[in-house]
């Protein structure tokens, strides 16, 4: 057993996700307290490549799972054997579909315990808590491993619960993971690749969002809502509804199953609230909502509620923001 | 060909929930239903079987023996037969504890597919399908917006984070699908009484040759404390201003904050 913690980072075209630098900065933290170093167990094109980067975001050492392009669960084998090797006392996972495909996978094979989707992990006296809200958000638990449970602790946690670290300089040292055995999980495969649709940007990675809901209207409607995100520098996601309907693809939608944001500032426009979209963005820091029923049920939780209407209010803001701004 | 669609019993997503003093749901108190995410995997098994791509669609929960009550909603949607795994000792079983039960389940069911909701509606780990497909060993094939069969592979539909990738695995595997996959269909009545005629077999741990030690006494994780989430501040209403008013009160309120 090791006190290193120990993190995912998923890489495109040789760049660490904006996952990868919360968890570095995560990880960072923890080992601080555990007397361990953050070990990046990295997998995606250009890992190897890119790897030694992820020094600058706090990692000391890289693993390397693989870096060819493949289906994200390919990586149980090799992240299998370099947790094995490597004996974490923790490892961090992204709350997105792929890090819980390989957490999923890795509990299983080495029967592990495992947390989240979490929204603090710390070490306290020398124990892991991890904290979680669960049941729609109704209620937050603290949890950790029973006693002599076996190592390390797989926890999954949702974006923007850490903040990248800044200025950093450090390079990590690269290595690759051990030879795995054969593995079941090895033998999915893409057939078929389809890139990004016009206007698609990963929500995961947003710091700002403005989500569209039933309330917008149309396909049309949601112009308006792309100039606001670009004058914020932000994102534009959307409710279920508006996905169903077809105004936004699939991949902007937050909510219980879709993405699971936790941006900094989170403006919901059109947006009822319903119980099914507000488990995707309970968490952000900042939620201000335009709805022009003033019984919406996003008024309850919002810090700001707007009562009035979007399609006058929107373009006004957006104005507003870009005078402030200078432009 | 068979699917062995996975079915978990929760609370409804609009009840009141608590925990009890020994820091568990108190699912006593609440009403139950079917995880409205599972809905979506048993609507692609029967339209995989009404496409004539599956012969046999059967169910397997895990759960107290209540949880015989979602097994009889989800035979009265379609499929054939249903298994309840239910046990004193799978009281509070953690995610790894539920996958090696259900595996062992799935080992005595042999299934082409083990088919799963992306969630649950309660606890949202995603993790039990990628845990089942380890212990079984069999490929996983997650997050689907489509499933479909054939020529011995099963391939699914799954959104990345900005378009989409087809991805394929020889059977048998363990699967799980989104809600895009379509809307569930409701039970219609002559559905609900032909369930009550249907198998539904019971099992104990000792059923699937396992004990409470096997799995880990049910869990690896405890939960130490539950509470209430934080309160908020207040929420600060804006109502009855013009558009450039409204606007310029947003913009302030977001400058306050060092958001612009």
């Amino acid at each position: 057993m090791s006190n290193h913690i120990a993190f995912l980072a998923e890489f495109a075209d040789g760049q660490p996700a904006r996952s990868a630098l919360e968890l570095a900065a995560g990880a960072t933290e923890l080992a601080t307290a555990a007397g361990g170093a953050a070990v990046g167990f990295a997998y995606g094109p250009g890992a190897r490549s890119g790897g030694a980067g992820l020094g600058a975001a706090g990692a000391s050492q890289v693993v390397v799972l693989g870096d060819q392009a493949a289906p994200a669960i390919t990586m149980a084998g090799p992240l299998a054997a370099a947790v094995g090797e490597l004996q974490p006392r923790v490892l961090l996972v992204p709350a997105t579909p792929n890090g819980r495909d390989l957490a999923a996978a890795l509990v299983g094979l080495l029967e592990l315990p495992a947390f989240g989707p979490a929204r603090a992990a710390t070490f306290d006296g020398g124990k892991l808590r991890v904290e979680q809200a669960t049941l729609q958000g109704t209620v937050i638990t603290v949890n950790e491993p029973v006693e002599g449970a076996p190592q390390p602790a797989v926890v999954m946690v949702l974006a923007n619960t850490f903040t990248p670290l800044e200025g950093g300089t450090g390079t990590a040292e690269v290595r690759d993971a051990p030879a795995a055995g054969e593995s079941a999980f090895a033998r999915a495969t893409i057939t078929e690749s389809h890139p990004a649709e016009a206007a698609v940007v990963n929500l995961e990675e947003a710091t700002v969002i403005v989500a569209g809901g039933r309330g917008v209207g149309s396909e049309a409607g949601f112009a308006p809502l792309h100039d606001l995100a670009a004058a914020l520098g932000g994102a534009v996601g959307a409710s279920r509804a508006a996905a169903d309907a077809g105004w936004v693809p699939y991949q902007l939608q937050i909510g219980q199953t879709g993405k699971v944001v936790k941006p900094a500032l989170y403006l919901g426009i059109g947006i009822s609230g319903a119980i099914q979209h507000r488990v995707g963005m309970q968490t952000a820091e900042n939620v201000v909502a335009i709805n022009k029923d003033p019984d919406a049920p996003i008024g309850e939780f919002a810090d700001l509620f707007v009562v009035g209407d979007l399609f006058a209010i929107v373009p006004k803001l957006t104005d507003e923001i870009n005078r402030r701004k200078g432009r | 060909m068979k699917i062995v669609v996975t079915v978990k019993q929760v609370p409804a997503t609009t009840a009141e929930k608590r925990y009890t003093a020994d820091l568990r749901l108190d699912r006593a108190s609440t009403e139950s239903i079917v995880n409205p995410l599972d809905e979506y995997a048993i609507e692609q098994a029967l339209r995989l079987q009404e496409s004539g791509a599956v012969a046999e669609v059967a169910y397997l929960s895990m759960g107290p023996e209540s949880a015989a009550e979602a097994l009889r909603r989800a035979l009265a949607m379609g499929g054939e037969e249903a298994y309840l795994v239910t046990d004193d000792a799978l009281a509070g079983a953690d995610e790894w504890a539920t996958a090696r039960v259900l595996a062992a389940a799935l080992d005595k069911l042999a299934p082409d597919v083990a088919l799963m909701g992306m969630a649950s509606d309660d606890a949202r780990g995603s993790l039990v399908p990628g845990a089942v497909a380890a212990i079984r060993g069999v490929p996983l094939l997650s997050y689907g917006s489509e499933l479909s069969l054939g020529d011995g592979v099963a391939r699914v539909r799954r959104l990345t984070a900005t378009g989409f990738d087809i991805v394929e695995a020889p059977l048998p595997v363990v699967a799980s699908v989104t809600d895009q996959v379509g809307e569930p269909r409701y039970a219609s009545l002559k559905g609900i009484m032909a369930a009550k005629r249907k198998t539904l077999e019971t099992w104990s741990l000792a059923d699937l040759g396992l004990d409470a030690d096997a799995i880990h006494g049910a869990a690896l994780t405890r939960v130490v404390e539950a509470r209430p989430p934080e309160a908020k501040p207040p929420t600060e209403r804006i109502e009855n201003l013009g558009a450039d008013e409204a606007a310029t009160k947003i913009a302030d309120w977001l400058a306050a904050r060092k958001l612009i």
